[in-house]
């Protein structure tokens, strides 16, 4: 039978990703493997595999891995239709429209996330011209390029130091397991374990910290205009 | 600059594959004109608005259309089902019934998704029309498995019947996790769906006629998966069972299939249907194999010498 293959993203989400395997009780490269330039792992029966965040969800839904890790914006982004068994609580941001103190109306919006934003125009019967950027997409707001931006916000210090303002909430942005539908449909059997392992690890953690509920929306507080 | 290129995801077949592609055609047609299958053959390409209210939105958006020189909005053929509905229908009398057809040729989706590329797919499939009985459903899904078995493949076939996702349950068993939206009444059987350890007694109060066909289906083809969780939101159509097959080997999925009872009705003939489609590329073009395997994950026996150089940087850790 073929190990089961779980994507880890690399990056912000790394090492709570491969916090919620050991504590389900998965055998996880170790710190110095990671340290090596070794991008897939072999591990009681289950392979590991390090990609860039936006790519988990390219991994699983060709099947190239069974299972793995993603955002909720890469997840969309990607249009993945990958199952998203559960939900964490570490990781959380929110997706924001966001534009320079007294910055004209909206013409024009830079991100890195083109399809999330273009449903979001549709959605709010907006009309911009989108600007795709790789990174540092606040800057675009800073210096005029675009009217507005769309970007995660994590702490918004990032908004504060470059006196921006949120206009809108795009999407809440979680991190979710996600698993290859044809991996759910012909290896259910590990796949349900898996799932449980993990469901099981996230319901514990959830009890020993009270301040985070299950779905809960956090109230931001933000001052919300649109057209 | 296009001298070479060509639009994504098209390219021709050139001598050996267009003799392999013929080949596997001609093996499959032996199949379904044994089994009192009959050809009828589909143009390449229709109007779009006979189609409109049948499929999702996201599947229409699927298809390449464009207007005609009169005028009309065309789409090329992105979906055989619907077509075969709306060409047999005027034409299909009560004592034709029932009708065992099947059909061959090129469909074009445009995935609009950035996971996958436009497609030219070439597709065979096969339907009985006017039959709604259980035994029907039985002798579709025999005859995709044995298809499978036909060319040396072990199939693996799981199925599932779109009555048992009641709307309240659809966003959960599309991302096979609770939500706080499922009324009260349905969390017991929404919580066994999602966790795989539902049975058919389970679902019989919420979709008895469901249930019922699920068994007999189940007593009949015991070698066959039943999926209660199993939904998707495509095929806006299905009315019953719905069915996927794999290659047991590779997962590959070969061939998709189910229910689909009111679409003839809305091309005014009033019919059951169930049929399966096979893609002839997922089945026959090899599996890609991930490159760069390091020393984690070699094979029994290897060493990462017998890797090739760029590899084997990578399983020495470098």
């Amino acid at each position: 039978m073929n190990e089961l293959r779980i994507a880890v993203p690399k990056g912000r989400l790394q090492d709570e990703a491969l916090g919620v395997f050991v504590s389900a009780g998965y055998a996880i490269p170790s710190e110095s493997d990671l340290q090596t330039r070794k991008l897939v792992f072999a591990r009681d029966g289950v392979e590991w595999i390090f990609v860039k965040d936006a790519d988990v969800p390219v991994y699983v839904e060709h099947g190239a891995a069974d299972a793995g890790i993603a955002g909720l914006d890469q997840i969309l982004e990607h249009e993945c239709t990958a199952y998203q068994p559960v939900e964490f609580s570490f990781g959380r941001c929110r997706m924001m429209l966001i534009a320079a103190r007294g910055a004209p109306p909206l013409t024009k919006i830079a991100t890195k996330y083109p399809r999330i934003t273009r449903q979001y125009l549709d959605a709010r019967q907006l009309r911009a011209e989108i600007v795709p950027l790789a990174g540092s997409v606040e800057l675009a707001a800073v210096l005029e390029l675009t009217s507005h931006v769309i970007d995660v916000v994590e702490t918004g210090e990032t908004v504060r130091v470059h006196q921006l303002e949120i206009q809108d909430l795009v999407a809440e942005i979680s991190p979710r397991l996600i698993v290859a539908k044809n991996s759910y449909r012909m290896d259910g059997k590990r796949i349900r374990e898996l799932i449980a392992r993990v469901e099981r690890r996230v319901e514990l953690r959830s009890t020993e910290s009270p301040g985070f509920r299950h779905g809960a929306a956090v109230p931001y507080g933000l001052g919300v205009t649109k057209e | 600059m296009a001298k070479f290129r060509y639009p994504t995801g098209v390219r021709p077949l050139l001598i050996e594959e267009t003799a392999r592609r013929r080949r596997i055609e001609s093996r499959f047609v032996d199949v379904l004109e044994r089994a009192g299958f009959a050809e009828i053959v589909l143009p390449i390409i229709d109007y779009a608005e006979p189609y409109t209210l049948l499929q999702a939105r996201d599947t229409s958006k699927q298809s390449y259309r464009f207007v005609d020189r009169e005028g009309e909005v065309v789409a090329i053929r992105s979906d055989f089902t619907p077509m075969v509905a709306r060409s047999l229908a005027p034409a299909i009398t009560k004592a034709d019934l029932p009708l065992r057809v099947y059909y061959r040729g090129d469909v074009i989706r445009c995935d609009a998704s950035r996971l996958g590329a436009n497609r030219e797919m070439f597709q065979i499939g096969a339907e009985i029309v006017g039959d709604p009985s259980i035994e029907a459903d039985i002798a579709i899904l025999r005859l995709a498995s044995d298809l499978v078995r036909e060319f040396g493949l072990q199939p693996n076939v799981v199925y599932s019947d779109v009555a048992v996702a009641l709307p309240e349950l659809r966003p959960v068993l599309a991302t096979k996790r609770m939500n706080g939206d499922v009324p009260a009444a349905l969390r017991g059987i929404a919580e066994k769906l999602v966790a795989g350890s539902a049975a058919v007694d389970d679902i019989a109060p919420f979709a008895p006629e469901a249930a019922a066909r699920l068994s007999a289906i189940a007593a009949a083809l015991p070698e066959f998966e039943l999926h209660l969780d199993d939904f998707e939101d495509a095929g806006a159509y299905y009315t019953g069972i719905r069915f996927r097959i794999y290659d047991a080997a590779s997962r590959t999925k070969l061939a998709q299939g189910g229910r689909y009872d009111r679409l003839y009705e809305t091309f005014g003939a009033p019919a059951a249907a169930v049929g399966f489609t096979f893609t002839i590329d997922d089945l026959f073009e090899e599996r890609r194999q991930l490159a760069g395997r390091t020393a984690d994950s070699l094979p029994a026996g290897w060493e990462p010498a017998d890797l090739p150089a760029g590899s084997r940087r990578y399983a020495e850790g470098e």
